[in-house]
């Protein structure tokens, strides 16, 4: 063969090369599309509020958001001028997406992305939440299990974010066989995870005996390595110092749910670092049998604010519903956040409240909460303030895609404010 | 002389022999119209019967001299009504679960003489696939179905296959995935074993016979096309709810078939009302579709409620299709019945006119070459 045959035949071969590269580059990059969410208002959460902001998503994370970002041409672009872009709300705690919650102890096996509620949360703005599952039987104080999961209508493999996320605990002042239950068994899960310090530590292993793991204690151990917070409803004063013991005696991470009566020991919880999450519409009445404050307090939420307590907020129903009295489910968690900002709370820290802190709370913060780059792009699009009661959810976007938009809603389209 | 008599013998039982079979009857049916359902309709048709089987079926087709002959010159010919999934006649299912019970056969439940049979003979369904249950609870693998005429003295009179299908019923939790996929996997390496726990799960694996999933909402049927998917040889079935419209792509991936009843729903939580059959028709999904209710009233409706879905928009060829050829190849016996084609079983309806048309009446119902059924 000839120099000149042999460099026909390279050229060639190049040109098959180029052809088929074309072939195989070109369903990637329609995978890699990219979607350009241009001239609203962003409200980033972590960040401050950008006017005129542009985000732009690829593979269905922020890449990039900024006032002065060039769009690409390709680029599938979603006006948003004059609107609030903010990112997808966090449920801490809800009903939504799974089937059956009582009976089940694996959630990922029984989640269901056709749920109703699932596309009410869509539809409410909520794109992250986390559902618990399992009932309580005798005195073990353990609850079931909990996983948090994305509103990603239609879409099992996207659903499911991450499996137990928190452990939930129930145990009250009232519940002493329960209490007494939790505390022996995190002194025996303690006690065994000295002696196994003592056996890694030793030096002649000979000598030492390896400790047995006692049985059923899984969910302690897991507790006293600070692996997951335990989750428990405390709403008095008693039931929140008699918790905080609790961490102060054995280490454990700790959420209160249901903190009615936060705000009376609010440095308590802050010297602790103990979460909350609240209710700022739930009422109750002062106890007459006690000395010092008791019962509700429109100003819980501003109170914790000052004291430094990290908190989330919830409705006091968490289920969605479309019957009932309106405004007091997960159809309007905005709502329940605008009433602690009535009592005294920054509209700042009661969108954190929505949004950041929650996803904090239930583990998730590091992929979604606030509009940042390398985050899940859980975005909604809003028609005005967040706690302005006119304010619709525009659009829902859970991993870059368009899932809801009122305009195509069955339930929600026809509704305007002209 | 001990020879002669044997001869004797044999000559007797070879002339009771030839008697018998000049005997068996040779039907000959002409009539205004043949809808066979797979090879089209045929006017002022004639279908030659001989054995219980269709031995011709056409315009030209020469009348043995010894038929029987049936003319019915205004009437219509449709094969007989097949419903895949009942439990007419028998008791209801157990609950509780879940469970593995393979070796559970309806078979052994079937009871017949009973009056309800006879009404839905009269309704036109000429095969039932019965699904197993009394003694099974309600999840997990809870038997085999068998496919039954609904006429006969005797169990045995009634089966046509004795276990047409294993039955699956599904729940998107790990302890029904957990007594399902354990019991699939031990019986994946043995293939030779007779257990009467084992040999169904491996004919269904090897897909021998239809696997009949009970499986309600679209989210467990996502649960349950993953759990399949190393089951690759199976051939699933599904008996799924009003929402299954929103997976069909899935299913048409999947080649999954559904049965479904014959009724107008509402989209959920609206007053919205939807042609679910016509959606996943149109969708491309393979469709059988079963009475309402399972009851004798709602065999009686069924063809008056399949008018209703054709009516709204369901394909008139489809919805016949859905209730004959359709069910019969999801059960697998689409070899001996399910259309009007030679060498299939002569179960048919004398009708008075289509059968997806309101007033039609049936006149006649055949099971094998005999009528079984007469309008009074």
């Amino acid at each position: 063969m000839s120099n000149k045959h042999i460099r026909h035949v390279t050229r060639m071969l190049l040109f098959a090369l180029a052809i088929s590269m074309i072939f195989v580059i070109s369903p990637l990059s329609a995978a890699e599309e990219v979607t350009a969410i241009r001239g609203g208002d962003l409200y980033t959460i972590t960040g401050g509020i950008i006017k005129n902001g542009t985000i732009l998503i690829e593979g269905g994370k922020i890449s990039d958001i900024g006032q002065n970002i060039e769009i690409p041409k390709k680029a599938k672009v979603i006006d948003a001028r004059g609107k609030v872009v903010m990112p997808g709300l966090v449920a801490v705690n809800t009903e939504v997406g799974v089937i059956g919650y009582r009976n089940i102890t694996k959630i990922a096996d029984s989640l269901d992305p056709f749920d109703f509620s699932v596309s009410l949360a869509l539809a409410s703005g909520i794109t992250t939440a986390m559902v618990s599952t399992g009932r309580l039987s005798g005195s073990n104080p353990i609850g079931g299990a909990t996983a948090v999961i994305k509103a990603s209508y239609g879409d099992l493999d996207q659903m499911l974010v991450k499996e137990s996320v928190v452990q939930p605990v129930m145990i009250s002042n009232r519940d002493w066989l329960r209490k007494t239950t939790f505390k022996q068994n995190l002194r025996k899960a303690q006690s065994y995870l000295r002696k196994l310090m003592a056996y890694q530590q030793a030096r002649d292993k000979k000598k030492a005996e390896e400790p047995k793991k006692p049985r059923g204690l899984d969910a302690y151990i897991r507790l006293l390595r600070r692996e997951v917070p335990a989750a428990l409803t405390a709403s008095t004063k008693g039931d929140i110092l008699a918790a905080l013991e609790l961490v102060d005696e054995f280490g454990i991470r700790m959420i209160f749910a249901d903190a009615v009566e936060a705000w009376i020991v609010a440095e308590e919880i802050a010297k602790r670092d103990v979460r909350v999450v609240i209710n700022p519409r739930q009422k109750q009445r002062p106890n007459e049998d006690i000395s010092g404050p008791s019962g509700s307090n429109l100003e819980n939420a501003a109170i914790l604010k000052k004291a430094g307590v990290k908190f989330a907020i919830i409705p006091p129903s968490t289920s969605f519903e479309t019957w009932g009295v309106v405004g007091r489910d997960m159809m309007a968690l905005p709502m329940e956040a605008a009433f602690a900002v009535s009592g005294g709370l920054d509209e700042q820290t009661a969108l954190e409240a929505i949004t950041i802190t929650a996803a904090e709370i239930i583990g998730v913060a590091d992929r979604v909460g606030s509009l940042q780059v390398g985050k899940d792009a859980d975005i909604i699009i809003l028609d005005g303030h967040p706690f302005h009661h006119k304010t619709f959810v525009e659009s829902t976007l859970i991993n870059g895609e368009v899932l809801y938009e009122k305009a195509k809603s069955l339930y929600f389209s026809h509704i305007t404010h002209d | 002389m001990r020879n002669i008599r044997y001869y004797i013998l044999l000559c007797i039982l070879m002339g009771g022999l030839s008697i018998g079979a000049a005997a068996e009857e040779v039907i000959a049916i002409k009539a205004d119209r043949i809808d066979t359902v797979t090879s089209g309709v045929i006017e002022n048709g004639i279908i030659v019967i001989a054995d219980g089987k269709i031995k011709a079926i056409g315009n030209d087709v020469e009348i043995p001299e010894a038929a029987e002959v049936i003319e019915v010159p205004d009437k219509t010919i449709f094969p007989g009504l097949v419903n895949p999934s009942s439990r007419i006649g028998l008791s209801l299912p157990a609950t509780g679960g879940p469970v593995s019970n393979p070796h559970y056969r309806v078979v052994d439940e079937l009871y017949p003489h009973q009056d309800v049979y006879k009404r839905i003979l009269g309704a036109g369904f000429t095969t039932v696939g019965l699904l197993p249950g009394r003694r099974s609870a309600s999840t997990g693998i809870t038997g085999q179905g068998a496919i039954v005429r609904p006429t006969g003295r005797s169990p045995e009179e009634m089966i046509v296959a004795e276990s047409g299908f294993v039955m699956i019923h599904f729940q998107a939790n790990d302890k029904v995935r957990k007594v399902i996929t354990s019991a699939l996997d031990s019986a994946k390496s043995k293939t030779n074993s007779t257990d009467p726990k084992i040999k169904p799960l491996v004919n269904a694996l090897q897909g021998k016979v239809p696997t009949f999933v009970i499986c309600n909402s679209p989210g467990e049927i996502l649960h349950l096309t993953k759990l399949l998917e190393p089951y690759n040889k199976m051939k699933p079935v599904l008996i799924a709810g009003t929402e299954t419209y929103r997976i069909t792509k899935e299913l048409v991936k999947k080649k999954i078939p559904v049965i479904f009843p014959a009724q107008i729903d509402f989209e959920s939580n609206t007053r919205t009302r939807i042609n679910v059959p016509r959606m996943l028709a149109e969708a491309e999904v393979k469709i059988a579709l079963r009475p309402e209710f399972d009851s004798v009233s709602g065999h009686e409706d069924f063809l008056r409620k399949m008018a209703e879905l054709v009516k709204s928009g369901l394909n008139r060829q489809i919805a016949k299709k859905a209730i004959t050829i359709h069910p019969a190849e999801m059960m697998g016996i689409d070899y001996r019945l399910g259309s009007l084609d030679v060498g299939k079983d002569a179960n048919l309806l004398i009708l008075s006119g289509d059968p997806l048309d309101v007033g039609t009446k049936i006149d006649k119902v055949m099971i094998e070459g005999k009528i079984v059924h007469e309008a009074p």
